[in-house]
């Protein structure tokens, strides 16, 4: 708990249709569409997918941690099963990945109303834990089956067949068909994060997320609206597993079913600004740049930002080659210390300290604090 | 026939008993005060009727309807809803959103929502403060929004859980009119309180409850004069 409120938070649900967000958004999307034809570097490329990817991820979960705010730590569970169910179709049953994925995400919804039914019956800090331990058992599950999904061994990826759109073949070869529909995806994402919010829907997971009882008295079905929200969040959550498994063309239980999976989905929204449209996007242009030049200093150098020998290069290689989870702890603490209500907070407290708004800063909240 | 009807209602916690046997009904349109001492079981008996408690023993029948078993969203749309004691605004969302959630109640419509918020909050002199932050409302206001969310819910009977409480006697006479006003639009309440000179004012019957248990039922008067009730709030005088 903040004891001292600074300037309020002009939160106000947005009503209706906000033209310049919606010139905003197109105008960032046609950007991000031209954008491989004059950048062909292929890390870059890459780079721009995981920010897709993390993208979906984040819209996705923000539907039931944002909105809803039932904080799920376990959301591997839904990014492995697509990432698995897609894999296996297209690798055992030779079902090409855009079919697959609707299954998909139909399993993960079905496994989530599973989870739900018997997890939504705690609140809190034991939702929590309840969430993460059910991910952990299917990662072990998964490893323990070895006849069905090969166990530790995982799936490697043989080929993606060809695509055949109205008439048009798409070989899935190299990075910039993944960034074209890796950009679609996250399109769709924030559309129906948009949608959510400007529903009813969104209006019953707030409310969920403030006081569950008050919800339950004014006609709110609790364990229904909350199994709503996790669904839609579960199909979008398998929708990234299963792309990321086209992409990446290596899974195994550890990478998509592991914790660490749960707590970057998490730390992407808690970064940006949970509860939000924008929130989840900044969380990912933060964390996706910065784990991945963790990870491969390299690629800098590749696109000719630092050069080969370049200090910086040896010391991220040698000191924090595997540190990226470090960071990202040091970065949600750096964000609850300061910016508790994630980056896009900060923006809009500057915003509103700047007099954009001042009708929705109730003085009677400043003077109480 | 009676819109609530209170059947021999118990509720036990381990060997507590926090309502025993309650028994009343409640006519279309009245105001039914229900008073008593701290712990006497009031608050106890409103989660028991709105489904937060199922009754140990008993039932309650709402417009003929067994309420038992149902859980407060069911109970809600049938028409029965209540507030709380301690009040429970959903605090990071616009006081225009709040209603809004219980104007959700009847419909998906966010416009019609918006559009029934604006006049429940027009009904308690809310509507200047639509767009902040429920949160930030002072005691006084939390209050009213409390009852214009419920409002929203375009309920038949009404439940008031001290919604007089913490208030200053100008605000207290706010509420005490909008209840008035309330009931000439026909609108059926059960009101807690403590302060005996309003709860006097406004309700047509009394139902007092002490231990638990109904100690008496009457006009106010009657309960004004009433022997045990004023030995419960008062002690027995000494000889």
């Amino acid at each position: 708990m903040r004891t001292r409120l600074q300037v309020p938070l002009p939160s106000r649900a947005p009503r209706g249709f906000s033209v310049v967000g919606l010139l905003v958004f197109v105008a960032v999307v046609a950007a991000l569409a031209i954008f491989p034809q004059f950048v062909k570097k292929p890390y870059v490329l890459h780079m721009g997918v995981l920010l897709f990817l993390a993208v979906i991820q984040g819209q996705a979960w923000n539907v039931v941690g944002g909105y809803a705010g039932q904080y799920s730590v376990g959301h591997a569970a839904y990014f492995g099963v697509g990432a698995y169910v897609t894999m296996m179709l297209l690798e055992v049953n030779k079902i090409a990945p855009w079919w697959g994925v609707w299954a998909a995400m139909a399993a993960a919804v079905l496994l989530s109303l599973v989870i739900g039914s018997i997890t939504f019956r705690l609140r809190g800090p034991y939702f929590v834990l309840a969430s993460i331990s059910v991910a952990e058992i299917i990662r072990l599950a998964t490893l323990y089956f070895k006849d069905f999904t090969r166990g530790a061994e995982g799936f490697l990826l043989g080929e993606i067949p060809t695509m055949n759109l109205f008439g048009e073949e798409i070989l899935f070869i190299g990075k910039r068909p993944f960034y074209f529909v890796g950009l679609g995806l996250a399109v769709v994402a924030v559309a129906v994060n948009w949608v959510v919010q400007h529903s009813k829907l969104g209006y019953y997971f707030q409310a969920i997320r403030e006081d569950q009882d008050a919800a339950h008295s004014l006609g709110i079905n609790l364990s229904f609206y909350k199994n709503v929200a996790l669904s839609i969040s579960a199909a979008f959550t398998a929708l990234a597993g299963g792309f990321y498994a086209m992409f990446v063309k290596f899974i195994d239980p550890n990478t998509v079913f592991g914790l660490d999976v749960s707590v970057q989905i998490v730390l992407l929204c808690i970064i940006g600004g949970i509860g939000t449209i924008v929130g989840p996007v900044i969380g990912a242009v933060v964390l996706v740049p910065l784990s991945e030049i963790l990870r491969n200093p390299k690629g800098l150098v590749q696109v000719g930002v630092l050069s080969a020998d370049s200090g910086f290069v040896t010391f991220v290689e040698r000191y924090l080659s595997n540190a990226h989870l470090l960071v990202y702890g040091i970065l949600v603490v750096l964000v609850i210390l300061f910016a508790p209500e994630g980056v896009l907070g900060v923006i809009r407290r500057a915003a509103a300290r700047w007099g954009r708004r001042p009708q929705d800063v109730p003085p009677t909240a400043a003077a109480k604090a | 026939m009676a819109i609530l009807d209170i059947k021999h209602v118990s509720k036990f916690f381990g060997g507590l008993a926090a309502n025993s046997d309650v028994s009343f009904s409640m006519e279309q349109g009245m105001i039914m005060g229900l008073i008593g001492p701290n712990g006497a079981g009031k608050t106890t008996l409103f989660n028991c009727i709105t489904g937060f408690y199922p009754p140990s023993k008993g039932e309650v029948l709402f417009k003929g309807v067994r309420m038992n078993g149902l859980q407060p969203n069911q109970v809600c749309h049938l028409g029965m809803v209540r507030t709380w004691q301690k009040v429970r605004p959903l605090a990071k969302m616009t006081v225009l959103d709040n209603v809004m959630v219980g104007a959700l109640a009847r419909t998906t419509s966010l416009k019609v929502a918006r559009q029934v918020a604006l006049e429940q909050l027009h009904v308690v002199k809310l509507e200047h403060k639509e767009d902040f932050l429920a949160g930030g409302l002072p005691i006084g206001e939390r209050k009213k929004l409390e009852v214009a969310r419920v409002l929203a819910t375009k309920p038949e009977l009404l439940l008031l859980d001290e919604v007089m409480g913490g208030l200053n006697p100008a605000e207290s006479e706010e509420i005490i009119q909008l209840i008035l006003e309330l009931r000439k639009g026909g609108l059926t309440q059960m009101v807690i309180e403590h302060d005996m000179k309003a709860i006097m004012r406004i309700s047509d019957r009394i139902v007092v409850l002490n231990s638990g248990e109904k100690l008496a039922e009457g006009a106010p008067q009657e309960i004004v004069n009433n022997k045990d009730v004023v030995s419960a709030y008062l002690g027995e005088e000494v000889e």
